[in-house]
């Protein structure tokens, strides 16, 4: 074998070798890098009460009341197995809708009931003008697993 | 939350970051190609 | 490919195509923006912020196809020692350094309006910063190397290692949970209405035409300065 082409089957070989290792390691690390837990994590996974975390899924459609004081919400989150209730005091972001994504970030305070520090606003990846999209109902299909 | 200013800094952003780098490689090609012009000449 | 090797050759080709590319990708990127600001509709949940779509895909894609490009480069000088690969790898660097930094400030002004945060340091986010940081890494390594008189293997050995994070950022939204979206844009086609997509490719195709007539730029000026240093040298040495 000439000396190039031994350097060609070299660096390909590191490559490749390169490349599985970290798609193999981003799967393994698949539950640990995951930005938020479903609530089906949530339940699955007993996450202690008290700790912080965030927990995402689509605010269940009908679910969203106001409180009397006008600042606290009350929320269904869903993927569809599990539902959990988050209460958040505070200003929601202009994407935050029932039938739509949500991040919350906070802590379970019993098991199914969590309290809200933080809200963002998770869209999924369908845009379209709006008189595309029918009725205005939104669903975030891509949280749903 | 009004929506115009976020898309119009990106807009503005992204515009000139484009055109400064543009720019600079220009700058930076016709000087070196310049010298090495006025070099051959001597 | 060996004919690109020889640098005159590449020259005689690269004058013509700088220009060309140049201002091709300039109109283009122009017509694409003009129209993805003034005609085509908002998006129905998002509204306007829709519109910085057509600045934050291309310059991510420049942002990742550099890197693929510093890879390929890096092989080809590697295993067939062509000194205008590595020339070539290096003249992407800066470019692809400041587009995937276009990337990441346009996604941090999309986010406030829509997610309602700056940043989050989600998997799609973080490697897109990782890859920054990567660019800021070669920059200085060639750099070093090139100031000592090295013959770029370092940086190219780090080229092609640094092409790891490319997969990283594709699947981050597939196979992580993220903040971010998942993919708009597939093989089998696209989830964006057409009506909001058409300017998205030529703006893509204009900035991509933008990008090479740049690494051109640059390749050219690298090559240049060489030459002045081969006769500054040659007219040391022999008086």
């Amino acid at each position: 074998m000439k000396a190039k082409n031994q350097r060609l089957v070299l660096a390909l070989l590191a490559l490749v070798a390169l490349v599985g290792a970290v798609l193999l390691g981003m799967s393994a690390l698949k539950d640990q890098a995951s930005y938020f837990y479903s609530p089906s994590d949530a339940v699955r996974d007993h996450v202690e009460l008290g700790r912080t975390v965030r927990l995402g899924g689509m605010v269940e459609k009908g679910s969203l009341r106001r409180e009397p004081d006008g600042v606290t919400i009350d929320f269904r989150v869903t993927d569809g197995a599990a539902t959990v209730t988050a209460r958040y005091t505070g200003i929601v972001p202009d994407l935050f809708r029932e039938g739509s994504g949500v991040v919350a970030e906070g802590r379970f305070t019993a098991p199914g009931r969590f309290a809200a520090d933080t809200i963002l606003a998770k869209h999924d990846e369908n845009y379209k003008p709006p008189e595309l999209a029918g009725n205005g109902m939104h669903e975030t299909g891509s949280l749903k697993r | 939350m009004s929506q115009w200013p976020f898309v119009i800094a990106a807009y503005v952003l992204a515009g000139v970051a484009t055109l400064a780098l543009a720019l600079a490689s220009f700058v930076q090609m016709r000087k070196a190609e310049r010298a090495a012009e006025a070099l051959k000449r001597r | 490919m060996h004919i690109f090797a020889n640098p005159v050759r590449f020259l005689q080709l690269a004058r013509p195509l700088t220009g060309w590319c140049g201002w091709i990708g300039a109109v283009l990127v122009v017509a694409g923006l003009g129209a993805g600001l003034f005609l085509t509709p908002p998006d129905y949940l998002q509204g306007e912020t829709v519109r910085i779509m057509y600045l934050h895909v291309p310059s991510a894609w420049l942002g990742m196809a550099g890197w693929g490009g510093i890879a390929v480069a890096s092989i080809m000088e590697l295993v067939w020692r062509h000194p205008l690969a590595g020339i070539a790898a290096r003249a992407v660097a800066l470019p692809g350094a400041v587009f995937t930094g276009i990337c990441l400030a346009t996604g941090s002004i999309w986010g406030r309006p829509t997610w309602g945060t700056w940043w989050e340091w989600d998997g799609r986010l973080t490697s897109m910063l990782v890859l920054l940081f990567v660019y800021i890494a070669y920059i200085a390594l060639a750099e070093a190397e090139a100031d000592r008189g090295g013959q770029g293997r370092i940086a190219a050995i780090f080229g092609i290692v640094g092409v790891v994070n490319l997969p990283i950022i594709h699947f981050s939204v597939l196979w992580w949970r993220t903040l971010h979206q998942g993919e708009s844009i597939g093989i089998t086609g696209s989830s964006i209405a057409g009506s909001i997509l058409w300017p998205l490719p030529v703006a893509l195709v204009g900035f991509t035409l933008l990008f090479v007539s740049i690494v051109l730029m640059r390749m050219r000026a690298m090559l240049a300065r060489q030459k002045v240093e081969a006769r500054l040298r040659r007219m040391g040495t022999e008086p």
